[in-house]
């Protein structure tokens, strides 16, 4: 009996840790599924959202309902910039052009963290917030697993919406589907990539704000978590969100019941072992070609 | 007139280039001098700035030979530097080797390593390659950190510490070292094979070159270079830590050296090396704290601003391009030219290639179905048919670039349908592609010498053939083109000899008379008579149908993946289905086609 409730917990948990991968990774997911590029420094958003979260905090004694709107607007700007000045410069189609804007977010990685750590130095921090118990039944969770699970849950499932069911979201995917045919149909392709980019940067800020109430960051946090990013979006199929959802719920339960068995370092090093072997075994993601956006 | 202006011109252009190659090596060769110097009488800090410089040229140098010329960007090359380090300091902790021999233990174990690393990782492509590596390299990073073996998180010091004077010296050979092992790889048959693929992986597979094991090569050969490194940064320093083993610092600051100099060039990676090492150690001393944050700038205005890097601003008047390998093509004198062909094995009209009954389908769609076609030697097959009939499909089949789903595909007794692209294109079939996959960093000299080479040939007579080829094919005089550079109707010349010199038994021509003016047609004609007479075997896809009927033997007519006619080719342009299908009943609305 109490196997079946340690299970129960670790399978519910792992679930509510998806839930919160899958709020980190969106805006990666949106990006390389409009421009196929993989922004790098994803990661390092997150990690500055959090640390700015953190001030707030330090400041205000703010909680994630102050610094989430602020991080989201902050990065909706960044990466309205960072687009406009660097990744239109190059072209994505041309030769080796997914290379070099490859080597345009990892240059963008080293600038953001550095300034991070002479900003906020190397420690880890967090935000105290939601730190009660939710008691169901005979489990109990973390209030801030549970809040960071629903609320990331609900905006993956808005973001789902605003892709199908809008018209601003038609034209994301029609440009995510075929550029080419998208601006002949006279799309202004150029202005849905910055808005795709600024978007996903929003997202990566929102994540980070709240994240950060769970997961302790510091400057140099922003590598790891684009890894554990890009291997849940790559088991989901890059650019998928169906297969995303799947692969979030898949690397939370795995991650979660890892740490249970075989402690919190093998854990760490369980994800990039995934991570190579989905490159390997399935690159084209769980689901393959259904779902994509 | 033409023929004066060349002979004029072209033995003074190359005296030229060869004066200038020469002036970048006795550039080269001084600066090693003075570097020896340094060695020799210079103080602690000069010795040591040179040999951390001289670090960073054979970490530059070795990320280059995977991603600049296999174009297999790598951002976990600095993992191996991990490894030769650590394996250096247990030979020396462990079993107190001398630092010669912890290095040569190192490089081995790197490469022996790098072996089936290289064979699984490198079927991934682009970023999939690229975020693998740096996930491995994180993974060195955290076993090095969790095992108590060789100090583990903290650290250990190493027994064996060499004198700054001393290891730089030896790390100035070691990059000297990679400088001329690069340029021996950009002259080589592998070097050759690597900028192929690195161009066009598909098209390096229909020259017969074996794309996988020349990739795993260069990722060894990369592997045991940054290992080298490792175990000399190891003796160096005397210390032993997985935060300075694995530092990603290295990765960023070796990535950007290369790609300030110029990628996949001989000389990209010293300058870079050195140009911002200097950088780096004025910035150490300046700001410290801001060093990573300017190294990252400089990657954005490299990449964004300087494509090609430093290298690039000397190229735009010529100087340090790469030598064409073994060029120019030598004379000929008046010696019976070599035949195009093996000599028939087989009497005429012996089926040389036979597909049974093979499919292929794509999900819902049926692109290929039963579909039988026999290839007799001495005989020229067209495959005509509208577009989407399957034809290209087919002729990827045989090729080994996609699998059918039934059917049999035999080359003699030989069954392929299991076989790689290149052991295929070995075998004797050869093929061009429908729209031209040229190699824009080879010659067109070096476009024919590689499936001579990857045929099995010696150098002196992969040599003789390729320039016989570039005669024939009326290119001599543009044998160190681009083929950028080459018209249309001359790219698909070159196209065709890159076929021929795999001197095939059977050759699959995909549509190359297209667009063809008729004096072309008529060179293409000639040479597949004199295929069709040494008893070649010619399927020929074609759309221009008045193009290939005169010198058709037998004609297969294909439309929604099945053959709906074959026979003589009067024949079939006769029969009433042909004639539907290309201009339809008149009963229905005309196909889009």
């Amino acid at each position: 009996m109490l196997q079946l409730q340690t299970y129960l917990l670790l399978l519910l948990t792992g679930i509510m840790w998806g839930g919160v991968y899958l709020l980190m990774a969106s805006g990666l997911n949106l990006i390389y599924g409009v421009m196929k590029v993989v922004n790098l420094a994803h990661g390092d958003f997150i990690v500055v959202a959090g640390l700015l979260a953190v001030s707030l905090y330090g400041a205000f004694r703010a909680g994630p309902a102050l610094a989430i709107p602020v991080a989201t607007l902050l990065f909706l700007l960044v990466g309205g910039l960072i687009y406009r000045g660097l990744l239109a410069r190059v072209e994505t189609t041309a030769p080796q052009g997914e290379l070099r804007t490859l080597l345009i977010t990892f240059g963008l990685s080293s600038i953001i963290s550095n300034i991070a750590l002479l900003i906020w130095g190397g420690q880890y921090q967090s935000v105290p917030f939601f730190q009660s118990a939710v008691h169901l039944g005979a489990l109990f969770f973390p209030e801030s697993l549970l809040v960071s699970s629903l609320l990331a849950f609900a905006l993956a499932f808005a973001v789902q919406l605003w892709l199908t069911r809008t018209r601003s979201g038609r034209l994301v995917r029609a440009t995510a589907q075929s550029e080419l045919g998208a601006a002949s149909c006279g799309l202004n392709t150029g202005r849905i990539r910055l808005l795709t980019f600024a978007l996903g940067a929003a997202m990566a800020g929102a994540a980070g704000a709240l994240t950060v109430v769970l997961i302790p960051v510091q400057a140099a946090s922003g590598g790891f978590m684009t890894v554990q990013a890009f291997t849940l979006i790559a088991l989901g199929g890059l650019g998928n969100y169906l297969g995303a959802l799947l692969a979030a719920i898949l690397l939370g339960v795995i991650e979660v019941s890892s740490s249970y068995f075989l402690g919190a370092s093998a854990a760490s090093a369980v994800i990039y072992v995934i991570f190579i072997l989905v490159l390997i075994v399935r690159p084209q993601g769980l689901l393959g070609q259904r779902g994509r956006i | 007139m033409r023929q004066r202006h060349f002979r004029l011109t072209f033995p003074a252009r190359r005296a030229t280039r060869l004066f200038k190659q020469a002036g970048a090596w006795l550039i080269f060769g001084v600066a090693a001098v003075a570097g020896v110097l340094i060695a020799l009488f210079g103080n602690g800090d000069q010795a040591q700035l040179l040999f951390s410089t001289c670090l960073f040229v054979v970490l530059a140098y070795a990320w280059n030979i995977i991603s600049g010329l296999s174009g297999y960007v790598s951002f976990g090359q600095v993992g191996f530097f991990g490894i030769g380090a650590y394996v250096a300091a247990t030979c020396q902790i462990a079993w107190q080797w001398d630092w010669y021999l912890a290095a040569l233990g190192a490089v081995l174990a790197a490469v022996v390593l790098a072996l089936p690393l290289g064979t699984v990782m490198l079927r991934l492509q682009g970023i999939f390659f690229a975020l693998g590596m740096f996930g491995l390299s994180h993974i060195g990073a955290l076993i090095a950190t969790s095992t108590p073996l060789v100090g583990g998180s903290m650290g250990e010091p190493v027994p064996i510490v060499g004198s700054t004077q001393e290891t730089a010296l030896v790390m100035l050979v070691c990059a000297v070292g990679s400088v001329l092992l690069t340029a021996w790889l950009l002259r080589s048959p592998l070097g050759l094979r690597l900028l192929a693929l690195r161009d066009d992986e598909k098209a390096a597979e229909a020259s017969g070159v074996n794309t996988n094991a020349s990739k795993v090569v260069a990722f060894c050969l990369s592997a045991g270079l940054a290992a080298l490194a490792g175990a000399l940064y190891v003796w160096n320093v005397g210390f032993i830590d997985p935060g300075s083993a694995f530092n990603n610092t290295y990765e960023l600051q070796t990535i950007l050296m290369v790609l300030f100099g110029g990628i996949g060039t001989l000389w990209g990676p010293l300058l870079g090396a050195v140009v911002i090492s200097l950088i780096s150690n004025a910035l150490w001393a300046q700001f410290p704290q801001q060093q990573q944050i300017i190294l990252g700038a400089l990657i954005l205005i490299a990449v964004i601003w300087m494509p090609g890097g430093l290298v690039s601003l000397f190229q735009r008047f010529g100087w340090l391009r790469r030598h064409p390998v073994w060029g120019p093509p030598p004379m000929i004198e008046a010696e019976a030219p070599r035949a195009l062909f093996p000599a028939a094995v087989s009497s005429t009209g012996e089926p040389a290639l036979r597909c049974e009954e093979i499919t292929r389908r794509f999900g819902g769609l049926t692109a290929l179905k039963r579909v039988n076609l026999e290839a007799r030697s001495g005989q020229i097959a067209a495959v005509i048919g509208p577009n989407g009939a399957g034809k290209t499909t087919l002729f990827n089949l045989i090729t080994g670039f996609d699998r059918c789903n039934g059917g049999t595909i035999r080359f003699g007794e030989t069954l392929l349908n299991r076989l790689a692209p290149y052991r295929i294109a070995r075998a004797g079939i050869a093929r061009t592609f429908q729209t031209c996959r040229p190699f824009p960093s080879l010659t067109a000299w070096e476009t024919l010498l590689l499936p001579a080479l990857a045929a099995g040939l010696s150098k002196e007579e992969a040599i003789r053939a390729a320039t016989q080829m570039l005669e024939r094919l009326a290119l001599r005089e543009q044998w160190d083109a681009s083929p950028e550079g080459l018209p249309p109707g001359q790219l698909r010349f070159l196209e065709i000899g890159r076929a021929l010199m795999l001197r095939p038994r059977v050759l699959l021509l995909d549509e190359v008379m297209a667009g063809m003016s008729p004096e072309e047609i008529h060179l293409v004609h000639a040479l597949l008579r004199e295929a069709v007479a040494a008893g070649c075997a010619v399927v020929a896809i074609e759309h221009v149908v008045p193009a290939i009927m005169p010198i058709a033997d037998h004609v297969y007519v294909l439309d929604f993946g099945t053959t709906i006619a074959q026979g003589r080719p009067d024949e079939v342009l006769r029969n009433p289905a042909v004639i539907e299908a290309y201009l339809g009943t008149g009963e229905e609305a005309p196909v889009n086609a």
